[in-house]
């Protein structure tokens, strides 16, 4: 046994070692960022960069610098949010959902209200006032809008002028160019059912483009889904596969971008963020590629475009609360959003503030410059459980269009559950 | 027996005696309750960590999920709900197809890579480059479930790679979206996963063909053996302990099929390629349904459990023969 006791020594001390770090991380407390320093978690690496750019530009402001952290898996992150919120280890502020998503999480009382913060920016411009609704819940503000992507019709202009095609001011345009699209051997639509959620997209573009009232009504449960005109919106859906205008439903957002910058796919419809997408597809904007709202189908409606924005939040545990309280109030400064929509390339919720890119900077002109109705994105609308069980209705229609009627009962029938559900836990 | 360190009394010649082990009998262990190295209790601080471990990285989670699914749980609040999250299960046809699914991937899963492990093991053993096939059928192995899956998923797609080359080669009409509809969604991914898994097998089944015994080989030989007659009445059952493994390894691999179906269609389209370890995920982690989630989880362990405790009883005399006795 000669010799043993140095390395049994050796191996208590490790064990002991251990033994403390694992204690201490069990029982300690966060240590948060040091002073001036403010940690934002996110769900996406792409919002890295443009998160360190906003970050910087405050430190300019407000001598307070926003560090970002990405959870890129979208489980794990939502996971951490709500199991740390209740707890003194919750990140400081988080990149969020707006609509439902956020309301879910501010009846939580872990996130903090920010309706002072909101006032101060809608005082001095720094935000377009009609989003507020999309950050609300109980008339109080819980998040500030980071960016704001449109959903809009993606095309390529080299294509439509090859085929002498305009870009559609009117729904019969629209139907016009579609046609004109699938005679010149062009698929004219993308539609997908990968990946899940964009099952969504074509639901909500028609049926906002045919009754946009009725979309909010539906989205926020003051309609139903066997209604008429939820109906009607799906029967058109399935005429345009009745005439062979989409893809296969498993072609993915990033092929359709490479697709419509070679000219095989005429049109996709998708947010704003696309144009990253389409970039590193080698598209050109204004060249190659071009986006236009699409026309409503009643020319009497109130003309909407959907809109998506994600929501900057404070958390109330967080070890760094003032600071990140403090720097909510100076995230709408046009500097601090110059410098995060210049990098993400996305459009700005400061109206004050140019979106880099061109296509969106048109795009934006346009919409305030009409006056468009800002509608929230299907995603954000409805209980969030509700929604996520609607993607996969809407997917197996999408897989065999003959079955609307049966599809809307269905997603009924789970509305008629989830906002049971929801509205209880309201008046709780 | 294990009292080998003494030669038996009464013995007409001393024998040569095997140096072994010391083994206490078990009359000897029940007297030194007080002795020298200790009652049964002496060895409860040795097994005290591993009891530890196990009980808070397995035992509690078991049960705090057996008691979790009892309640009707969001991650905030939680209310006790007695067995409706298993009423639920019986009403859910996404739960049924669900399982459904989960049987064809044990079935899949048994047939396909076993089978295709079984044989080209066979084929390639002791075959002029064997070596180099073996290598090559192996090499899907090392690369990961995940990676596998995107990979396949540029082969699956319409307008992928699969699809091609049956338009290609004039059978336009076999050509179809694989991912999309259930069951060819369900069946394209077994096959996919047969690519990567079928190479372990291989290796194994490799193995267990070079631990037959020459001899064994050579008098089957000379009693005519060869061929079929070959496999089927000399190499299989010296396989056996070996195909006991692949074949447990491939229920429990099967039951747990995952990182695969995530990425190829995350369970969809419509929630048609589910299987129970995707179900459980998707109710707990994405609709927060913590309790109904636990109950899939559940209903997945007494599956996993049962059926490799089966199995393997009914595969291992030697276990099945200690268990009956004691």
């Amino acid at each position: 046994m000669s010799g043993s006791r140095h390395p049994s020594m050796d191996r208590r001390t490790l064990l002991v070692a251990a033994a403390s770090c694992a204690l201490a991380t069990a029982c300690g407390t966060a240590a948060g960022q040091p002073p001036g320093k403010v940690a934002v978690l996110g769900d996406s690496l792409p919002w890295e960069k443009p998160m360190a750019a906003a970050g910087a530009a405050m430190k300019t402001v407000a001598s307070l610098q926003l560090v970002p952290e990405v959870n890129p898996s979208l489980e794990s992150f939502e996971q951490i949010v709500r199991s740390s919120l209740r707890t003194n280890k919750t990140p400081d502020m988080l990149k969020y959902w707006s609509g439902y998503r956020l309301r879910d999480l501010a009846r939580t009382g872990g996130i903090e209200d920010l309706t002072d913060q909101w006032d101060g920016a809608v005082a001095k411009g720094w935000v377009d006032p009609s989003l507020r609704g999309a950050f609300t819940h109980r008339r109080r503000v819980y998040g500030l809008p980071m960016n704001l992507a449109y959903w809009v019709m993606f095309y390529n202009p080299q294509v439509f002028r090859e085929h002498d095609i305009k870009t559609p001011e009117t729904w019969d345009g629209f139907l016009a160019a579609c046609a004109r699209l699938k005679k010149a051997g062009i698929t004219p639509l993308h539609g997908t059912a990968a990946d899940r959620w964009p099952s969504f997209i074509w639901f909500q573009e028609i049926l906002s483009r045919q009754d946009p009232r009725f979309y909010q009504d539906l989205m926020n449960g003051r309609e139903r889904y066997t209604d008429p005109r939820a109906e009607r919106a799906l029967r058109t859906i399935a005429s345009f596969f009745d005439k062979d205008w989409f893809t296969p439903m498993d072609l993915s957002h990033t092929d359709a971008a490479a697709a419509l910058v070679r000219g095989t796919v005429g049109m996709v419809a998708c947010g704003t963020w696309l144009g990253s997408t389409l970039a590193g597809a080698g598209g050109k904007p204004g060249d190659s590629v071009g986006a236009f709202v699409l026309p409503m189908a009643d020319p009497k409606a109130r003309p909407s475009v959907i809109f998506e924005s994600s929501a900057l939040v404070a958390t109330v545990k967080g070890a760094d609360h003032d600071e990140a309280v403090e720097a909510a109030g100076t995230w709408l400064h046009p500097a601090v959003m110059r410098a995060f929509s210049g990098a993400l390339q996305d459009g700005c919720p400061n109206p004050k503030v140019k979106a880099a890119n061109p296509v969106i900077a048109g795009l934006a002109k346009k919409v305030r410059g009409d006056k468009l109705w800002l509608l929230n994105r299907f995603w954000e609308q409805g209980p969030p459980e509700l929604v996520e069980a609607t993607v996969d209705d809407l997917a197996g229609f999408l897989l065999n269009p003959s079955s609307y009627r049966s599809t809307l009962r269905t997603m009924q029938g789970r509305a008629d559950e989830a906002w049971k559900v929801w509205r209880e836990a309201e008046r709780s | 027996m294990t009292g080998t360190t003494t030669p038996a009394p009464g013995a007409a010649k001393p024998t040569h005696v095997r140096r072994g082990v010391p083994v206490r009998t078990p009359h000897q262990a029940a007297k030194a309750g007080g002795g020298r190295l200790g009652g049964p209790l002496a060895a409860l601080p040795w097994a005290l960590p591993a009891f530890a471990f196990v009980g808070v990285l397995l035992v509690y989670p078991f049960f705090r999920s057996v008691y979790g699914s009892f309640f009707e749980e969001n991650g905030f609040t939680s209310s006790f709900t007695g067995l409706d999250n298993y009423t639920r299960l019986a009403d859910d046809p996404i739960f049924g197809r669900s399982l459904l699914n989960t049987l064809m991937w044990v079935a899949g899963t048994l047939l396909l890579p076993v089978l295709a492990g079984l044989l080209i093991a066979v084929a390639t053993h002791r075959m002029r480059f064997g070596g180099i096939a073996q290598l090559v059928i192996v090499l899907p192995f090392a690369i990961s479930g995940a990676a596998t899956a995107v990979l396949w998923n540029f082969m699956l797609t319409s307008e992928g790679a699969v699809n091609q080359v049956l338009r290609g080669v004039g059978l336009d009409s076999w050509a179809q979206p694989w991912l999309l509809e259930w069951p060819q969604n369900t069946l394209s991914m077994i096959v996919a996963s047969t690519w990567q898994a079928t190479g372990l097998n291989v290796v194994l089944f490799a193995i267990g063909l070079r631990a037959i015994p020459r001899e064994t080989v050579e008098a089957a030989e000379l009693d005519g053996a060869s061929g079929w007659r070959m496999f089927r009445y000399v190499t299989l059952p010296q396989l056996r302990a070996v195909t006991v493994v692949v074949v447990g390894m491939a229920i429990v691999n099967s039951l747990k099929a995952f990182d695969m179906i995530w990425i190829l269609t995350k369970g969809g389209p419509a929630r048609s390629s589910e299987t129970l370890a995707l179900s459980m995920y998707r109710e707990t982690f994405r609709l927060f349904h913590v309790g109904y989630g636990s109950a899939i989880a559940l209903v997945l362990s007494v599956i996993v459990v049962a059926s490799s405790w089966m199995y393997l009883r009914r595969q291992m005399p030697d276990v099945s023969g200690t268990a009956a006795q004691s």
